[in-house]
Formats: C-alpha cells, structure tokens, sequence
C-alpha cells in the first residue's frame, strides 16, 4: 500500500465565492424539501471540477471509505496536507535537500538525524524531501517521543503522518517489514536544548538504535539539518509548566507562550538537509547486535558524521534568516 | 490408540457449545463432557452434561470421576450480565479457575489444558508497542479490575504449568470478538444511535472474528502448544473509520469528562461501559498473531478489516447517515 507507483493529484482549494454558493445552493435544496443526500448534490452542480473532486474525496471519507495501514498512517490524509508541507518547504524554510541518492529506493534503511526545534518539523521535512527529490518516493516512519502520543489531536496527526511510538520493538518490526525508519538518537535532549547549544549535538543515548539496525541488518544512513535549530529559539524553560503538563519539558521562546498559538509558528530560518553515505551493517554477524564496543562505535560514527556535516551546510548556508 | 477425553468449561456460552459440537464431530475426541450451570445454546449429541458451578468444590471430585485428558477452560466472564455482580464475575474468573486447576492437580490423567483467557491482560495504553507480543505482559501497571483478574489467572495457570511440567498449558489471549452472532461491547457500542469518542483520540483496535474465534480454540485443542498465544484478526482498524463504516454519528467528548458523561449514561440505562472498554476507545490495542500462525498452525481467515466489514454487512439498513457518496457522485 505504501510502496509502488503512485499518482499524485493536487487538488486546488475551492474558491470562496464557489464555496458560498455551494452553501446557498445547499440551503436552497434543504428548503425547498429535499432529502440532505440530493440537497448537497444539487449544491455541488455548480462547483469546478477540483472542488468537486475534493468535495467526494471528503464525504468518501466522513464514510469511513479510506486506508490505514495497520500502524494508522494514513496516505491520502498526507496528500490533503502536502500543500501546507510544499509551502513551509518551498516558501518558509526554503529547504536545499542534498545527498537523495543516498536514501535507498526500496528495502530497508535507518534514517539518523540530529533533533531540534520542540516540535518535530524536523522529522516532516525529512520526509517531505524524499518526497520532493527522490526519484522513487517512498514515506519514511518516525520514532517519536513517548509522550506525543498522551495528547490529543497531536497523536493521530503523528499516527497519520508515519509517526510510532519511540520503542525499540517497533522500529525492528517496521524494519523488517522493509521501511524507511527515521530516528533521532539525542532524543529529547536534542529537541529541548537551549538556543545557545545550537548544532552541538547531544549524546546518542546508549547506541540502541545502531543495535537495532545490526539485529535488523539495515544500512544507517546519517541525516543532517540544518536550520530547525532557528524555528523555535528556545530561551529558557518553565519546570513548573512541564510538570503540570506532564510534558518533558516546556520552552519558553521569544513568542512562546507570550502569543498563546500563535507563538507556535516556527520562524522562517532557511533550512538545508544533507543525507549522507550510508553506513552498512550487514558485514556483520547476527552475534554484532549484542557487541557493546562495536554499537559505540558505530554510533560514535554516526553522531561524527552528523556533526561534521551540520557544520559544513551551516558555512554553505549563511546567514540563518535571509 | 484411545480417543481423546475432554471437558468444556463455560459450555453454556456461544463458543463453548460451538465447540463441543464441534468435537462431538472430530472422532479423534472419544469423549467430551461439558460443565455448566446454563443451558447449552445449540443441540449437542453425545457431549455429557454436568450441571455444575464452577466456583463450587464439587467439580474436584467430577472432574477426576471424568478421567479426561484434556480441560478446555472457557468460562471466563469479560463483561457482567444484567443479573451479574462485579463481585460475583471476579469469583466466577478468579475463584473458578483456582477451583477448576486444583481439580485438576487431583486428576492424574491430565495432558492438555487450554485457557480462553484475554488479551485484556495486556492493557491500553499511549505508549504501548504497535503489536504486543506474548512475552509483553509487564509493561504497564494494572490498570483495571478484569486486567488484574486475568493476570492472577495466568499467574496461577503458570504456577500449575511449572509443577506439571507433563501438562501441555495454553493460554490463549484472545482479543475482543465480532461477528454475526455475537453481542458484546463493541457491537452494543456500535449499535448506538449516537457513538460517544475521546474528542481528540482515534485508537488503533483489534477484533477477532467468530469464525476464527472458534476455529483457533479447535486448532489450540488438537495442537496445544505450551505458555501463551495471541488470538487476533491480523492487523487493525482506527475507531474512526470503524464508527464511519458502521455508519453512525460520533459524539465527541473531552476526555476529562467522558466518564462522567458515560457514568450518566450508565444511569438512564442508555449504555454501559468497563474500564477495560474505555480504555480501549482512548488508546486501543493490538497483538502480534505470529505464534498462533506459526506454532498452532492456525491462520486467521478474516483480518480485523475484514472481520468488521463481515459484521457491519449483516447489519445492513441500519445506517443511520444518509449515504453522503451517492449525492455527489458525478
């Protein structure tokens, strides 16, 4: 369902006036005693043809007419939403995505990025510029932290857009189903840290995601970002807030909490990815998975690789806003 | 070689009559007894009623009279009938399982038992894996009362499993049933002219059809296998689409308040809920079905999709929507 050949359509937003006039067209057919069925159709008459469409598309799936996969990522729902992604990548974050060759086009791979920026945009920019670049696309899962998934509203966007519940037993299954898995080793101490720790990455855990690759025999392909570091300058944090949240922590950023929401809209800073060369682990024994030196290793490999790259697309880049 | 002996407990209930008609058809079971203080649903012809109660001290002498060689333990009680106690259902799961193992201890003629026990053991949970594998039972406190019933029933069934070491003991953790012919929570709460849902929340759930329900129980009893296996339609569905397809309106509730509003509910007699069940519509719950593949042999014929659509198509003309597709069909 996830791999093959897709055909992607891009609908146009109805215009508002079409949109108005559906509404009245609508409200005409329920007055005038229609049943709501031949009500809204007799209010689509009028709509063009990519507002019509979008018009079935929606009631297709108010009627439970749609797939998710069994993990609930869910790709139509990811095409509703892709001109929202095309504009922060296109327009706002101006994203420069190099090194695609280096994803593989089919089979299993472990994406390792370094996290920033609170929210995970990170994560679907990634995934966006495999989209937008490769050759054969192909939607990357996330591990994501715990904790996303005790909210509301929050936790099924992140099922819907490929996101799981960070654990080890889930990204070996999706591994061996043959995705794309992206992790971010720092975890939550890579998202929370303070702005002036910016592109320092943190400590990558205990190595457990160079484990999983070595027990699933999937290449590690080391990702670096550069500009999610800007979104959300995080200045300070509020430990009482965390608490009464119960969120691991909570940031306090030149327009967050002090703009409520709107203090949620990450600044546009301008962004570069660079995928870079696969590491492969299948020269390994099964036996490697429980060999601690060699997982340090590795990771310390990876985390060396990200470093230096994050450095070299921050002078490529310039200046983080213009 | 001698027929197998068998004894059904629960074979009042749906699936513990199909079962014993299904036996009473397979020659390789000689003999097969069925223990109830209910009636049997379908006509059953050589099975051997014993009109008995679970929870009573009685059945360790019957039992070892029986000189079975195979306990097939089906009167676990997921939810109170009307007439039902809480108090009375933890006895019956709890206190009958206690009583019906210790009669076994006394019948050396045991081999093979087998617990239709629940998947329930395992929780629902935010942060639970995607498919929860036999071996995933501690992960998570205990949460409600029937969790923590079905695991001091794995508990005592594994103390017995190691004392014996010559029984075969399944445990076999089914996840909530559908179909045609079952009522229970799930198609209760379907049935709802107005679905209650976390606002905010689209759990991932699992079901496991009649057919396989019982057809996994048969596959467990001819090829037991030891320790515990999940019993499941493979895959899920999101409790949306599920509510979509059975095609009734949701009532979204905040979560803070959606006990308080099922708890009024409760009280008009317009619903009734478990902790289990509320869990499951706020988090849901997904098990792995390769050991039940793999060891029993036994391959599930309809995915929890499927099992569904089985279901919702033999509940056909009770829409509650109108059809939406049909009006703006080009």
């Amino acid at each position: 369902m996830t791999t093959g050949a897709r055909e992607r359509v891009r609908y146009d937003a109805p215009e508002p006036e079409p949109a108005a006039g559906f509404l009245r067209r609508l409200r005409e057919g329920l007055d005038a005693g229609l049943e709501l069925p031949e009500a809204v159709s007799r209010g689509a008459a009028g709509l063009s043809g990519g507002a019509r469409d979008l018009l079935r598309r929606t009631t297709r799936r108010l009627e439970g007419d749609y797939e998710e996969d069994d993990w609930g990522f869910d790709e139509e729902f990811v095409e509703l939403v892709f001109p929202l992604f095309e504009f922060l990548y296109e327009r706002w974050w101006r994203v420069k995505a190099t090194g695609i060759q280096h994803v593989p086009a089919h089979g299993r791979a472990l994406l390792a990025g370094n996290h920033a920026g609170i929210l995970p945009w990170d994560a679907t920019m990634i995934s966006f510029a495999i989209q937008r670049e490769h050759p054969l696309p192909r939607f990357p899962r996330f591990l994501v932290l715990n904790w996303a998934f005790d909210l509301p509203f929050i936790s099924v966007a992140m099922r819907k857009v490929g996101g799981v519940v960070a654990s080890p037993y889930n990204a070996m299954q999706l591994l061996e189903r043959d995705e794309l898995v992206a992790v971010f080793p720092e975890g939550v101490k890579g998202a929370g840290k303070p702005f002036s720790e910016r592109y320092r990455l943190q400590r990558f855990g205990r190595g457990g995601f160079v484990e999983i690759a070595l027990r699933t025999r999937s290449p590690i392909v080391p990702v670096a970002v550069v500009g999610s570091e800007e979104i959300y300058p995080k200045l300070g944090e509020s430990p009482a807030a965390a608490r009464l949240l119960g969120a691991p922590y909570f940031p306090l950023t030149p327009t967050f909490p002090w703009f409520g929401a709107l203090g949620t809209v990450p600044l546009p800073s301008k962004w570069r990815i660079e995928f870079c060369q696969p590491i492969p682990t299948d020269e390994y024994g099964p036996e490697a998975a429980e060999d601690r030196a060699l997982a340090f290793e590795l990771s310390e490999r990876v985390r060396e690789t990200i470093q230096e790259k994050v450095y070299e697309n921050l002078v490529k880049r310039g200046p983080a806003f213009v | 070689m001698p027929g197998r002996r068998v004894l059904i407990t629960g074979v009042g209930s749906l699936l513990g009559g199909a079962l014993a008609r299904r036996l009473e058809g397979d020659p390789e079971f000689e003999f097969v007894a069925g223990l109830d203080t209910r009636k049997p649903r379908v006509s059953l012809e050589r099975t051997e009623l014993i009109d008995a109660d679970i929870r009573n001290a009685v059945i360790s002498r019957l039992i070892p009279q029986a000189e079975v060689d195979t306990v097939v333990h089906n009167q676990i009680v997921r939810r109170p009938g009307p007439e039902m106690s809480p108090r009375a259902m933890h006895d019956i799961n709890v206190i009958g399982t206690l009583q019906l193992l210790a009669a076994c201890e006394k019948a050396n003629s045991i081999r093979t038992i087998v617990i239709r026990g629940s998947a329930g053991v395992y929780g629902a949970e935010p942060h639970a894996p995607q498919f929860f594998t036999e071996e995933m039972t501690r992960l998570f406190p205990m949460r409600t009362r029937f969790q923590r019933d079905v695991a001091e029933i794995e508990n005592y069934f594994e103390t017995y499993s190691r004392r014996h070491p010559g029984v075969v003991c399944t445990m076999l953790r089914y996840q909530p049933g559908i179909g045609p012919s079952l009522e229970t929570q799930i198609t209760r709460y379907l049935s709802l002219p107005l679905v209650p849902t976390y606002l905010g929340f689209d759990p991932r759930l699992q079901f496991v059809h009649e057919h396989d329900a019982l057809e996994a129980l048969v596959a467990a009893v001819k090829t037991p296998v030891r320790g515990a296996v999940n019993v499941a339609g493979p895959g899920t569905i999101g409790l949306t689409r599920l509510v979509r397809l059975a095609g009734r309106p949701t009532l979204p509730i905040v979560p803070g308040l959606f006990d308080g509003a099922t708890a009024l509910g409760q009280r008009l007699g317009l619903l009734d809920f478990s902790d289990d069940f509320k869990r499951l519509l706020r988090y849901g719950r997904a098990a792995d079905t390769t050991r039940l593949v793999e060891e029993i042999g036994y391959e599930p014929r309809y995915g929890t999709v499927d099992a569904v659509a089985d279901y919702l198509r033999t509940q056909g003309g009770r829409r509650m929507l109108p059809s939406l597709r049909q009006a703006v069909a080009p």
